[in-house]
């Protein structure tokens, strides 16, 4: 299972990749922006992506986008990690396809939770 | 009012000096009159072109509705939004120094617990212990295993939330962001009120007081009053005989 971790701060990045460490997940990559992400996602090999929404290059909710519209990536899981709490943010990321919605600041406990959610449900299809 | 070029005003010059060497006061009355009005239309024409030009720039800046905002609800937000960081960063300060506060123990207590069996395992290795002591010692490990676990566990949870306590960074990172945008737009705008203003002013040469406070430097390596670290502070006391 490789994990790519998307967001414009590295603090950010770090403290995730931490925290799925400690949840079993030893193989993730990171990226600073949406606009870095594609080029990794589109090489291949990614089964799951946690990505931020405000970021200065492509947004996260436009990397979502592509990667709904495109055939190789639409079925990929993503979670959207963020410090966008507006309803129609949410509504707009959920509409556009998003797996799971965490809000900044998060509790480890938060992050387990929704990854095994969106687990669950891909074994269950 | 009719406006004169030069060569309108040449002559009408040349009339008045006429009219003066002739001494024909009516005359000298009506060519200064001619030369007076060609001055006061080249006046109004200047007068006109500024008050033409101020009156864009102020309609520039009244049609600039940002600059309203900027004041009534931009420089309100950012004193919040800085007000936010502070907050921000104190909670996650206090946060991990308080799991700080909770781990030092249990280290401490591993490291204490363990202190003594080292002590008793030796004298069981000089065979200095007998079998009853051996048996205490083997009950005393027994309850002393589980406990390592369960204190090792707590040290990684209160680890891991530390971890979490650091997300602060993005937070206030982002709200800083935002914060430095409006600053350029306050910035841009200043700018264009200076323009205005007309006259191109020499930026002030303050001199600064060294003594005054200031916190922690930011450009500290551009700065050659000011030292980088401890081992700088430590060499100039040193050099100054402290």
């Amino acid at each position: 299972m490789k994990i790519l971790i998307v967001d414009d701060f590295s603090t950010m990045r770090r403290i995730i990749k931490n925290l799925l460490r400690d949840l079993g997940f030893n193989n993730t990559i990171e990226a600073d922006d949406g606009l870095t992400a594609l080029p990794i996602l589109n090489a291949g090999g990614i089964d799951f992506l946690i990505t931020d929404w405000n970021m200065p290059g492509t947004q996260g909710i436009d990397l979502l986008k592509t990667v709904r519209a495109d055939a190789k990536l639409s079925t990929m899981p993503v979670l959207m990690v963020t410090a966008e709490t507006k309803r129609e943010q949410i509504i707009e990321a959920a509409q556009a396809g998003v797996n799971g919605y965490i809000v900044k600041p998060f509790t480890a406990a938060t992050l387990k939770e929704k990854i095994e959610k969106i687990f669950e449900r891909i074994n269950a299809q | 009012m009719e406006v004169f070029n030069k060569a309108e005003q040449l002559e009408a010059a040349r009339a008045l000096v006429n009219a003066i060497e002739q001494d024909d006061d009516a005359r000298i009355k009506t060519e200064l009159m001619v030369l007076t009005n060609a001055r006061e239309s080249d006046l109004f024409q200047q007068i006109g072109k500024l008050t033409r030009e101020l009156h864009e720039a102020l309609n520039d800046f009244k049609i600039d509705a940002r600059l309203i905002d900027l004041t009534h609800k931009d420089m309100p937000d950012t004193r919040d939004r800085l007000n936010y960081v502070i907050q921000t960063t104190e909670e996650a300060a206090h946060k991990t120094l308080g799991y700080i506060d909770k781990t030092l123990p249990l280290a401490n207590e591993l490291k204490q617990t363990a202190a003594k069996f080292i002590e008793s395992w030796q004298r069981f290795r000089n065979r200095e212990m007998s079998a009853a002591e051996f048996r205490e010692l083997s009950r005393e490990i027994e309850v002393y295993l589980p406990g390592v676990n369960t204190r090792a566990d707590e040290i990684h949870s209160n680890l891991s939330e530390m971890t979490l306590a650091q997300g602060f960074q993005d937070l206030t990172g982002q709200v800083l962001r935002q914060v430095i945008g409006l600053v350029e737009e306050v910035e841009t705008n200043l700018v264009k009120l200076v323009k205005i203003a007309g006259q191109p002013q020499q930026p002030e040469t303050q001199t600064t007081d060294p003594l005054k406070a200031e916190g922690p430097q930011i450009n500290a390596k551009n700065k050659p009053n000011v030292v980088n670290g401890q081992d700088e502070v430590d060499d100039l006391l040193s050099s100054l005989g402290f």
